[in-house]
């Protein structure tokens, strides 16, 4: 197991896929910045972003002839402290906030980070995008140069020959030869004009073909044989739970964790006030209860004393909450506990009220309960709700 | 070889340019029309009225003809227009019959115009990229055989011992394509136009992707790749970098590739394992891909200052970069974490254009520039107003992706917000009209590559007015020996000179990874666990369905729930396999421009 995971941490690392599986590689997932999407992103295109700068760093290095060296060596070491410092600010950053996430739950979250982290790496983004055009407009300046060079000191060109056979770190990482030796890696065929070498392969690109087969051979394993990776399924459920677990411990916290039993009559006007708001949202209620609760071609009169499912506090809560099998729709996923409660409350000051164009009863007759056992408690409870 | 070639009594012949000629002013006035097509329904996206509130031109049948002219018309030509110049050179010979190039060409500019007028009537099979009727299919294959005969004729024939790479991808890309288009178009027939796919549900999902992702593998990849194979060396007069890498990439390329289309559903119905098969082998097709990208642009080593002079290396060296681009990303995208994302989403959209735009466009300006002025025996017209397609095609493409890269992420994490209360945070419409000013920087970024393409026209134009077409281009070469017992060959170079080997362990190279998935899938039936409710639809259902399918809404919405904490509140329970048994064809979607 502890194999595995060593083996697909380092291929993602040499992938730079880093948002893959490991999430649920083992242990309880810690929330941090790594489990977000959107900040792995980040994170990939900084470090892409940084292999460009690198690479065009080295061309600007390289592009540099005799008589400018000096200068371009101080704008290169520029860079490359540029490069450092974004280096040290990348991680520094990411770790920074992982610490402070815990502790600025409140503040605003902005693609699921809070807003500090993501402006940081959009500003990190934004300073490597900077670096790149800098040393582009260098590249540009240079080849310039070297033009004019060329054309003026044509002479000077061959006693740098040497220096073109010799080899830099980008040459060895593909394994290419100077383009002065290629007649020894020519095949002698020729197709219309086409000749062919036979370089060796780039060895990143053969190693980094063997890393994919692994790759495949692990996550193979790691799904299909021993099952230690989750399936669709399993992630799912997985991810509904951690869910509900944080929404019962935020609900705890706010005090808003009413359901069908514990639900009573609010009287606050603010709660009656806030019910007859979402009841009168034309994408809710009114379409089929009409906005004055008479009822229409689809829905019951909620104004009368007939009920098809109940007519308490607790009945009506559960029939906005899962919807019926006639055709009320489910509304748990679109309102709060708290807003159901208010909404229930509401329907219940409609009755006696006299709709425009009220509908036959429907259902069976309902008489209000005396009075709420205790009345004292649902009072408290209401007030607790409005905090 | 050089040393018997000279003792050999030459032969002359000519070769035909004016089959090359018709392929590609089909290719610039196709691809023309394809994209303002293209533009005509992005503007849709967030200016309906330009539909005209006619049926033919809404989206929904907009796009279906978008994606076909500009895969078989667009695409399509160019690369037949880069196999007929290319092929007879690399042969040494002229085209087996010219009468059958000429069938091949009629043949395949009749199926597009007869694509250009039933796709906007709304004939349409609903399997994308494969959306035309029975007839037009059987046309096809018809017209793909004829090709095929004329092509190994001329390889039989040939005067070069040798099969260069480009041949090994014209056979690959062949047979791959015949087999593709005959599976994916096994129907049932109920009318002269109207058909159902043979297949259903699950089932069908895994043929369609089988088919659509190796569309775009053998006919907008390794089509490419042969133009780049020939006309890369050609124009910067350079060696191809290695012969070692070519046999690699090309082998482990057409295997590895035919295996990955279930990326195209993960977290959908189908079932697990499918989906696995298809993640790692999406991520061993990094280097495969890379191997072309990287034989493209070592090539040029040595030849970097010519890149800043001529404008059709330009083009090379765009189109190379962005089949790298596209190449690295795509297998990103088929991670499951990552396609959780970008799956549904405009994001898919802007990483098929940088492949479309940049890897297969600009591939085909590119041989048009340099195909055309060889032609007629002159120099491109002004090599400035090319530059300048080049830089407004470049832009074009920025413009287009980045924004519709933004909006995907941004919808996509939109759609997946909940409140503390673990209710949606979002109503769909918000998340949609959230970025809707994507959309309009994306249409402009698209304007501005067509304006490119224009300026292509009025160059190409120009540079034909002024030079004389040759019709029949002289050549001379020395008819192949029988091979004398010469040292021992490498085992590849044997191969080189059996096309008929080639083509059957091509074949059977491409068919394992279809077999393997498609196989378990039709006959175990634990695959498809059934569903007892799942009933056969009603004539009234059926007949809803045939609308859904006529007006394209699969290409807007999905008939797919992910098991995903946020659809699951939104469109309720994931779906499963078994209530699709009865779909023919499935309508799953690619793209939830509107919702579930």
């Amino acid at each position: 197991m502890r194999n595995y995971l060593k083996y697909i941490s380092g291929l993602i690392a040499i992938l730079l896929v880093c948002i893959a599986q490991p999430a649920y590689a083992g242990g309880p997932p810690a929330p941090s910045v790594f489990s977000n999407p959107l900040a792995v992103t980040f994170i990939n295109l900084m470090l892409l972003l940084l292999i460009v700068i690198g690479i065009l760093a080295n061309i600007v290095i390289g592009a540099a002839d005799v008589k400018l060296k000096k200068r371009i060596e101080e704008k290169a070491r520029k860079s490359v402290i540029v490069l450092l410092l974004l280096m040290l600010f990348n991680p520094a950053s990411v770790l920074a906030q992982a610490t402070t996430d815990t502790v600025t739950k409140t503040s605003k979250l902005i693609g699921g980070m809070d807003a500090s982290t993501f402006y940081v790496m959009v500003t990190v983004l934004f300073l490597e995008l900077l670096v790149i055009i800098v040393l582009l407009l260098n590249i540009k300046l240079l080849l310039k140069k070297e033009k004019e060079k060329t054309i003026t000191e044509k002479k000077l060109a061959v006693t740098t020959e040497e220096k073109v056979n010799k080899l830099s770190w980008w040459d060895k990482m593909n394994k290419l030869r100077p383009v002065s030796q290629e007649a020894e890696l020519d095949l002698g065929h020729e197709y219309d004009g086409i000749r062919e070498l036979n370089n060796k392969l780039p060895p990143w690109w053969l190693y980094g073909f063997y890393a994919t087969i692994l790759f495949a051979v692990i996550y193979l394993w790691r799904f299909e044989v021993s099952h230690k990776g989750p399936s669709s399924k399993e992630e799912y459920e997985m991810s509904v739970a951690k869910a509900e677990i944080k929404i019962q411990e935020y609900l705890k916290k706010k005090g808003d964790l009413v359901d069908e039993n514990t639900v009573t009559l609010l009287t606050g006007a603010d709660d009656i006030a806030a019910g007859k708001a979402l009841f009168m949202d034309p994408s809710k209620c009114p379409a089929c209860h009409n906005a004055d609760g008479g009822g229409n071609a689809v829905g019951p009169n909620l104004t009368d004393d007939y009920w098809v499912y109940g007519g308490n506090v607790k009945d009506i809560f559960k029939t906005i909450k899962y919807g019926t099998s006639k055709g009320m729709r489910s509304w748990k996923d679109d309102l709060s506990a708290k807003q159901i409660a208010q909404l229930t409350s509401y329907i219940k000051t409609l009755k006696g009220s006299k709709p425009v164009n009220p509908k036959e009863q429907q259902g069976e007759l309902y008489k209000e309960e005396a009075v709420p056992k205790t009345p004292a408690d649902s009072a408290t409870t209401a007030s607790a709700g409005n905090k | 070889m050089q040393e018997t070639n000279q003792s050999m009594q030459v032969e002359k012949f000519y070769y035909d340019n004016k089959i090359v000629k018709a392929f590609g002013y089909a290719t610039v006035i196709f691809g023309i029309v394809g994209m303002i097509v293209g533009l005509w329904a992005a503007i849709q996206m967030y200016y309906p009225a330009i539909s005209l509130n006619l049926a033919p031109t809404t989206f929904g049948r907009l796009r279906p003809l978008h994606t076909n002219a500009i895969i078989f018309a667009f695409v399509g030509n160019a690369s037949f227009a880069g196999i007929y110049y290319s092929l007879q050179r690399l042969c040494k010979a002229r085209m087996w019959s010219d009468k059958l190039s000429w069938i091949h060409f009629w043949g395949w500019q009749l199926i597009i115009v007869a694509a250009a007028i039933t796709l906007p009537l709304g004939l349409n099979n609903g399997a994308e990229y494969a959306e035309l009727i029975w007839p037009i299919d059987i046309a096809i294959a018809l017209v793909w055989i004829i090709f095929g005969i004329n092509m190994f004729g001329t390889i039989i024939k040939r005067r070069e011992k040798h099969l260069y790479v480009a041949i090994w991808f014209y056979i690959a890309t062949w047979v791959t394509v015949a087999l593709l288009h005959i599976v994916r178009s096994i129907e049932l027939p109920y009318s002269a136009t109207g058909s159902y796919s043979w297949y259903a549900g699950v089932q069908d999902a895994l043929v369609q992707w089988w088919y659509g992702h190796n569309a775009v593998a053998f006919f907008l990849t390794t089509p490419v790749l042969w133009l780049m194979y020939y006309f890369l060396p050609k124009a910067a007069n350079r060696p191809v970098y290695s012969n070692r890498l070519s046999i690699i990439h090309f082998w482990s390329l057409i295997f590895i590739y035919i295996w990955a289309g279930p990326h195209h559903l993960l977290y959908t119905a189908l079932p697990d394992w499918a989906q696995s098969l298809g993640v790692v082998f999406s991520i061993m097709l990094i280097m495969p891909s890379w191997g072309g990208m990287l034989n493209g642009l070592f090539t040029l080593r040595g030849a970097w200052d010519k890149v800043r002079e001529d404008p059709v290396l330009k083009f090379m060296v765009v189109a190379i970069t962005c089949y790298g681009m596209a190449t690295f990303e795509g297998p990103l995208l088929s991670l499951k974490s990552v396609n959780a994302i970008s799956h549904f989403s405009d994001w898919t959209i802007g990483h098929v254009h940088i492949g479309g735009l940049g890897w297969n466009g600009f591939m085909a300006f590119a041989i048009l520039y340099y195909m055309i002025p060889k032609m007629w025996g002159t120099s491109l017209y002004s090599k400035k107003l090319a530059t300048n397609h080049f830089w407004l095609g470049t832009i074009g493409i920025i413009i287009y992706a980045v924004p519709l890269y933004w909006a995907g992420f941004e919808q996509s994490l939109m759609w997946k917000q909940f409140t503390p209360e673990g209710q949606l945070r979002f109503d769909f419409m918000q998340t949609v009209t959230n970025i809707k000013y994507m959309y309009v920087a994306r249409s402009v970024g698209g304007t501005l590559y067509l304006i490119g393409a224009f300026i292509m026209v009025y160059n190409l134009y120009k540079t034909i007015a002024k030079g004389t077409f040759i019709p029949n281009e002289a050549a001379e070469a020395a008819p192949i020996v029988k091979a004398v017992s010469q040292k021992k060959e490498y085992w590849h170079r044997v191969i080189e000179r059996k096309p008929l080997t080639m083509l059957v362990l091509s074949l059977i190279l491409v068919a394992i990874g279809g077999l393997v998935q498609m196989i378990p899938t039709f006959l175990v039936k634990s695959n498809v666990p059934t569903i007892a409710s799942v009933k056969p639809y009603t004539p009234l259902e059926l007949q809803g369905r045939d609308i859904y399918v006529r007006e394209g809404c699969y290409t807007c919405h999905s008939q797919m729930i992910r098991p995903f904490r946020d659809e699951v509140a939104r469109y309720g329970e994931y779906s499963k396999a078994g209530e699709f048994v009865y779909d023919h064809p499935f309508q799953w979607g690619s793209k939830r421009t509107g919702p579930d």
